[in-house]
């Protein structure tokens, strides 16, 4: 499946100018993290989104939902009216995404710290069963300021969990009150297995990924992917914090895009 | 109670494979055949109740019956929130399994004494809760729910209440009808039944006592209130919130009802000392129920 980062970008954009809701920089740091997983590294059938053998995604940073709406629809789990309708009364698509509306979407989240953990319990689950399926969890630097990150932290290294691959999205969205600092020390000391990559290079986070795939570690991995909150336009990235859960106007919309472009 | 809890585990865990133990470092040793017999089920998985919480949706949404062992206060308060969205929004069973609510725990003091538990559970939609007080009420009703789909929330009591039902009296859902009456209306729960029929005793009240606080025998109740017009709540559990707030629900449109509510009124417990002793400071002895009685009838 090929996946193009501006078209997701564009449809981001799109969905949250016209709705007037969503969170377009924590969505745009993210955009090749869900690329690279939905294009050429997870298992999954669209028509048939709780097939027993697919891998499972988990976005425990659940405000960047946009992000993954936009990925869903490109891989043909949900439709462009899906999108156009997104945060409406009556639509599928909320600002924080839903397991039981929304095909593809494993774990309701929003509430920061309760997807990582629900991640580890599906690894545990896998684990019991016997079967192969990997998790991915991504979770923010700004969400690890949450205790429960650092419990399952401990309780996944402890139970090996080796079939969970969290990916820390390192966009510095809590720099300002409580940053994460040394993150790679800190995931290795507690007993995870660290990477750290160019969290927007297609190239950097499919050779990590593919790795991890083909690696016998028993323990979990944690990616630590540095990214750009608001990467790909320049009005948000120098000012992520005021753009965080902001819309643009019409002009900054047409000057948003044009920088996407 | 606690050793028939562990027996019922053993007992379903035998036939499905899928319920999976999760504890927070408590009744490890009660748990120990469980464990040898069911390894690959059975985690005691540290002092982390959210994470805890959190796990058992996501064995639950694999297909798991997941039982989540702890001490009320941290099973309860401190995951409100996991409970709320990880169980109850998400539409995904569980089973959690509380000991040391209300003041169980009395000489370890208010962080260990849990009396909003119910209070606050209510309050959830999708959310199962019932206070089982002897050993087959436990029994039965696991069986009867842990793989129905919904999260249930079982307190289990320090004490029990001593009266024999019969496991065909016993259904989730259901009062039972302890004692005939037409003055007042006792609706009971936990371990106070005791003390309620020897208070009642001679006296024209009728009792009704309930192991499930949600959904409450709304049908039970209001056909008993309807008869007498007064109605009685005891309860080991804040006056807010609880047994008698679920009462009042039921009843609150039938007219001309009097209600009064026995359990802790709004207060933080600051004492130490024995359960016993505590029962007795709030009127929780036989004594103190036929003294309200007596005031009612």
């Amino acid at each position: 499946m090929k996946l193009n980062p501006y078209e997701i970008r564009k449809s981001i954009l799109q969905m949250c100018y016209t709705s007037g809701e969503g969170h377009i920089p924590s969505c745009f740091s993210i955009v090749e993290i869900l690329v690279e997983l939905y294009g050429n590294v997870m298992r999954y059938k669209p028509e048939h989104p709780d097939w027993e053998d697919r891998d499972y995604f988990i976005l425990s940073k659940g405000h960047a939902s946009a992000a993954l709406y936009a990925t869903l629809q490109n891989v043909g789990f949900i439709s462009v009216t899906d999108l156009s309708n997104f945060s409406k009364y009556d639509s599928i698509l909320g600002g924080h995404p839903d397991r039981n509306k929304v095909p593809g979407v494993e774990a309701s989240t929003g509430s920061l710290g309760h997807g990582f953990p629900f991640a580890a319990g599906v690894a545990l689950g896998l684990k019991i069963k016997a079967k192969p399926n990997k998790v991915y969890v991504l979770i923010g630097d700004g969400e690890s300021n949450e205790g429960s990150i650092w419990e399952t932290a401990m309780v996944a290294a402890h139970r090996k969990l080796n079939n969970l691959i969290g990916i820390l999205d390192a966009n510095q969205s809590t720099s300002r009150c409580l940053p994460l600092t040394n993150a790679v020390d800190k995931w290795t000391a507690f007993g995870w297995n660290v990477l750290e990559v160019d969290g927007h290079s297609l190239k950097e986070l499919g050779h990590t990924f593919k790795a991890i795939i083909n690696s016998k570690q028993s323990c979990p991995t944690m990616i630590i992917a540095h990214t750009l909150k608001g990467k790909g336009s320049k009005i948000l990235e120098n000012d992520g914090y005021s753009w965080h859960h902001k819309n643009p106007s019409e002009e900054e919309y047409k000057a948003i895009l044009r920088e996407l472009e | 109670m606690r050793k028939q809890f562990a027996k019922t585990l053993e007992e379903v865990g035998d036939k499905d494979e899928n319920l999976v133990v999760l504890l927070g470092d408590v009744s490890v040793f009660l748990l120990r055949k469980f464990q040898e017999r069911f390894p690959n089920r059975f985690y005691n998985i540290g002092i982390c109740e959210q994470t805890i919480i959190s796990m058992a949706a996501g064995l639950s949404a694999l297909g798991f019956y997941p039982v989540i062992h702890t001490i009320a206060p941290f099973a309860v308060e401190r995951c409100y929130e996991q409970i709320k969205i990880g169980l109850c929004y998400q539409k995904l069973g569980a089973n959690i399994v509380s000991v040391g609510s209300a003041f169980d725990y009395a000489a370890l003091g208010s962080s260990h004494h849990c009396y909003e538990d119910l209070a606050i559970l209510r309050s959830l939609p999708n959310l199962q809760i019932v206070y089982p007080s002897s050993e087959i009420e436990f029994d039965v009703i696991f069986k009867e729910t842990y793989n129905n789909g919904y999260p249930t929330y079982f307190r289990l009591p320090g004490n029990k209440h001593g009266v024999q039902f019969a496991s065909d009296q016993i259904r989730f859902g259901n009062g039972i009808k302890v004692k005939e009456g037409n003055s007042l209306t006792i609706v009971v729960t936990g371990p106070q039944l005791k003390n309620v029929i020897m208070a009642s005793e001679l006296l024209d009240s009728e009792i009704i006592y309930v192991h499930t606080i949600k959904p409450l025998d709304v049908e039970l109740v209001r056909h008993s209130v309807i008869k007498t017009g007064k109605v009685l709540t005891i309860e080991e559990h804040n006056t807010i919130g609880g047994l008698g707030d679920e009462v009042s629900r039921a009843t609150e449109d039938i007219g001309n009802v009097i209600q009064v509510r026995m359990g802790i009124n709004d207060t933080f417990l600051t004492k130490y000392g024995s359960y016993g002793q505590h029962c007795t400071a709030l009127g929780l002895d036989i004594n103190g129920i036929k003294h309200m009685i007596e005031g009612l009838i």
